[in-house]
């Protein structure tokens, strides 16, 4: 399988003019292009408008690409240079930390710095709260297989195949452990954003 | 909402769909409200389990980046092409091609047949017509018995440059499946059998008749 079919199938149909499917590339990667771009502003407000930047110079320069490199690997290098030149402009100093910390203490630090500098509304902040803790609720309570699964390909990005020879069983099992995984959070997350908590601004 | 198309959209998200069910798909993501909400619901989730600190999960980065695009002329490229007709096209390609060049070979071989029966001399009718060993002879003794006599060969008119028909079709059908030296060979032959049929309309009388004169005059 071709490691970035769906994203040239969306790409494909930005270049013929449909919108819509950069709309979806958006949605797709912008948590981990702002993850990235935070390496070099540590403010998240910042960090989301230069991942807006970002996106916007892609679209523009989407009919230049090919697809010789993967969708992501291009996309990202679009936006290392936006955020690179936008310390430079700004007269900043790049910040380098490692985003592969899992302390737990570390990234709290990390959160509070982030926040005090954040134009967010508290309602904002508590509306992410509220995503965090309902996902790794509804992990917890994923049985082991499902968890696994999840696990295996958002955090540690193996592919299906990976998976499969890992978790010893075939890639159509993995797949549908990976669907009902993700089914399990969503309705969860579902009942957040209908419950009110994410009136006012949209999860896309 | 239909489950395959939620496992589906699940596999997409982890670009482990196969191409052709991705392009169905992604023309459906890019319409439907409903699917896209979810598909950024997955984004969510992953980042979640990535632990992605400080991203604000209820960010309006999309809806922002979307206002900002739909002013924004729509990409068009004059070369963009869905993965199933590039695959249509290079199959097309690839049985044209050789086609192509057997037919670009036709064209060739039958371009040399036209320049080389327009520019080769027309042969001198006795050359063209091989001597039987008798008349040689007959010729190389009469010839110091009537040193008078010569004869100024008639100008012949001027073959046609169309060559046979059939012939030509037949050349240019049989290029299609010969290699280039059989195809030279056919050639030769072809020229060859051409030279005699033309040439001998033409000039059968006047050779035959200096040759049977040569020979006659000193008996």
């Amino acid at each position: 399988m071709s490691a970035d079919v769906s994203d040239l199938s969306l790409v494909r149909r930005v270049q013929g003019g449909d919108k819509g499917a950069f709309d979806a590339l958006v949605r797709k990667y912008q948590h981990k292009l702002v993850k990235l771009v935070m390496r070099y502003v540590r403010n998240p407000a910042e960090a989301e408008d230069i991942a807006q930047e970002a996106f916007i110079k892609a679209y523009r320069a989407l009919p230049q690409f090919r697809g010789d490199s993967a969708f992501y690997t291009w996309l990202y290098r679009i936006a290392i240079n936006t955020a690179k030149n936008a310390v430079v402009s700004r007269d900043r100093s790049p910040i380098e930390y490692n985003i592969d910390r899992s302390s737990d203490a570390a990234e709290e630090s990390y959160d509070m710095q982030g926040r005090m500098k954040d134009s967010e509304t508290p309602e904002g902040l508590v509306l992410t709260d509220e995503i965090r803790r309902t996902v790794n609720a509804a992990i917890e309570a994923l049985p082991e297989d499902l968890k696994t699964a999840i696990v295996l390909r958002e955090l540690d990005g193996l592919s299906y195949e990976e998976i499969a020879a890992a978790m010893d069983c075939p890639v159509g099992t993995v797949r549908s452990r990976i669907f009902r995984a993700r089914e399990a959070i969503d309705r969860r997350l579902r009942e957040v954003f209908e419950g009110g908590l994410g009136r006012t601004e949209d999860l896309g | 909402m239909n489950e395959e198309l939620d496992s589906q959209l699940s596999a997409m998200f982890d670009n482990e769909l196969p191409a052709a069910e991705c392009e169905l798909l992604a023309r459906r993501l890019s319409r439907d409200e409903d699917l896209k909400a979810r598909w950024s619901r997955y984004a969510a989730i992953g980042a979640t389990i990535r632990a992605e600190g400080g991203l604000r999960l209820n960010s309006n980065l999309a809806v922002r980046v979307n206002n900002a695009i739909s002013a924004e002329p729509a990409v068009v490229v004059a070369k963009a092409i869905e993965p199933s007709r590039e695959k249509t096209r290079n199959a097309t390609l690839r049985w044209l091609m050789p086609l192509g060049g057997v037919a670009l070979a036709a064209s060739v071989a039958a371009a040399s047949i036209l320049f080389l029966r327009y520019e080769s001399p027309v042969p001198p009718v006795a050359q063209s017509l091989p001597a039987t060993s008798n008349q040689t002879l007959v010729a190389k003794n009469a010839a110091p018995a009537a040193p008078d006599s010569y004869t100024v060969p008639k100008t012949l008119p001027r073959r046609s440059i169309v060559p046979s028909t059939q012939l030509a079709n037949y050349v240019v059908a049989h290029s299609e499946f010969s290699s280039p030296v059989n195809r030279r060979n056919l050639l030769s032959a072809f020229m060859a059998t051409e030279s005699g049929t033309a040439g001998a309309p033409s000039g059968s009388d006047e050779p035959n008749e200096d040759v049977t004169d040569d020979a006659k005059s000193p008996h």
